[in-house]
């Protein structure tokens, strides 16, 4: 009866470790994004600390998160624009690490929903961003698509959205 | 042994402070009081911290409050409730706003006062007023008009409008 009662917690101590190993190497789509929203919130960050070459690699960097055709809608109040492919919205980002000495982007929230055909996303997300010094963050809604191409996510379109209209 | 051998040589008084007269009933109090807190904390008053100023000065940044998820179980919003707005994607970052217009209603701002249904609105709160001036706005069949308290803001910088029924999680507490 010991030895039993040995095997059975044993089998579902392996039972349990197959199913993490599975979450772990065989992650889901929606874990992969989340991860990959994750790494794009660090990429886009950036410090006053940041030497010219690290700030040309950190721009690099983020234009792997983006398909070459990715386009950029912005409606915000005083503010209303369109970023048509990589180049350009890359362009911005460097505008933006000009006019501000550093910056701390997080997605306090993602919201992912894959289409069945696991090749496509649309994720809605808070976004927060924080320049040291500054009393007031800025808070923007947004929603990106995502498409898989060959094992990596790209974002192929974003857009402000708004809670309150 | 050795944490046996240590409760052994404290004095009964502190035991007593520590674990009272019957541990096993000292746990069972332990397990209630987590349980319970976590469902209160977690699905009837969510704690939040104020960030940002577009309600001052009612309510000050850094400031700890409480959401009320059941004040619209028995009744619809009102009035003049703050209540917290969750955004899209989730409940991590909440707008806290004033509702000041209800379903159906015009909601206008002329030279900083603003009008409901063309009748000026006593508001006791604003002791930020400005000057804003926008277009009429009607509020659609279930949806609530919120704004913040700090009317001294620019416009653009502060977030307010229609918010969707659906959305409004809770009254403020405090």
């Amino acid at each position: 009866m010991k030895e039993w009662s040995i095997r059975a917690i044993l089998l579902a101590a392996l039972v349990g470790l197959g199913f993490w190993g599975w979450h772990v190497f065989f992650p889901s789509p929606e874990k992969v994004i989340r991860k990959r929203l994750g790494q794009l919130a660090k990429a886009a960050s950036f410090s006053s600390k940041e030497g010219l070459l690290a700030k040309a690699w950190n721009a690099s960097v983020l234009g792997e998160f983006f398909t070459p055709d990715v386009q950029v809608t912005v409606d915000v109040p005083g503010t209303q624009h369109t970023l048509s492919g990589r180049d350009e919205l890359l362009q911005a980002a460097v505008g933006a690490r000009s006019a501000v000495s550093s910056l701390t982007i997080e997605f306090p929230d993602i919201k992912v929903i894959v289409a069945p055909d696991e090749n496509s996303a649309v994720v809605n997300l808070t976004a927060k961003g924080k320049v040291p010094g500054q009393r007031d963050f800025y808070l923007q809604e947004l929603r990106l698509r995502l498409t898989k191409i060959k094992r990596d996510w790209l974002i192929y379109q974003i857009e402000t959205v708004k809670t309150l209209s | 042994m050795g944490t046996n051998a240590d409760a052994a040589q404290l004095p009964p008084w502190l035991l007593r402070v520590l674990i009272g007269r019957n541990p096993k009933r000292t746990l069972v109090r332990i397990v209630v009081l987590i349980v319970v807190s976590f469902v209160v904390f977690r699905f009837a008053l969510v704690p939040i911290r104020v960030e940002g100023g577009s309600m001052l000065p009612t309510y000050k940044e850094n400031g700890v409050n409480f959401v009320n998820r059941l004040a619209y179980l028995f009744h619809e919003p009102r009035r003049g409730d703050v209540v917290a707005i969750r955004l899209l994607a989730g409940e991590h970052v909440m707008y806290m706003k004033r509702i000041v217009g209800l379903p159906g209603e015009t909601v206008v701002f002329h030279k900083g006062h603003l009008f409901i249904n063309g009748k000026l609105l006593d508001e006791p709160y604003v002791k930020l007023p400005g000057n804003w001036e926008r277009e009429p706005v009607q509020v659609g069949p279930d949806q609530y008009y919120v704004v913040g308290d700090n009317r001294d803001m620019l416009w653009e910088g502060h977030v307010q409008g229609r918010a969707k029924r659906e959305l409004i999680v809770g009254k403020v507490l405090l």
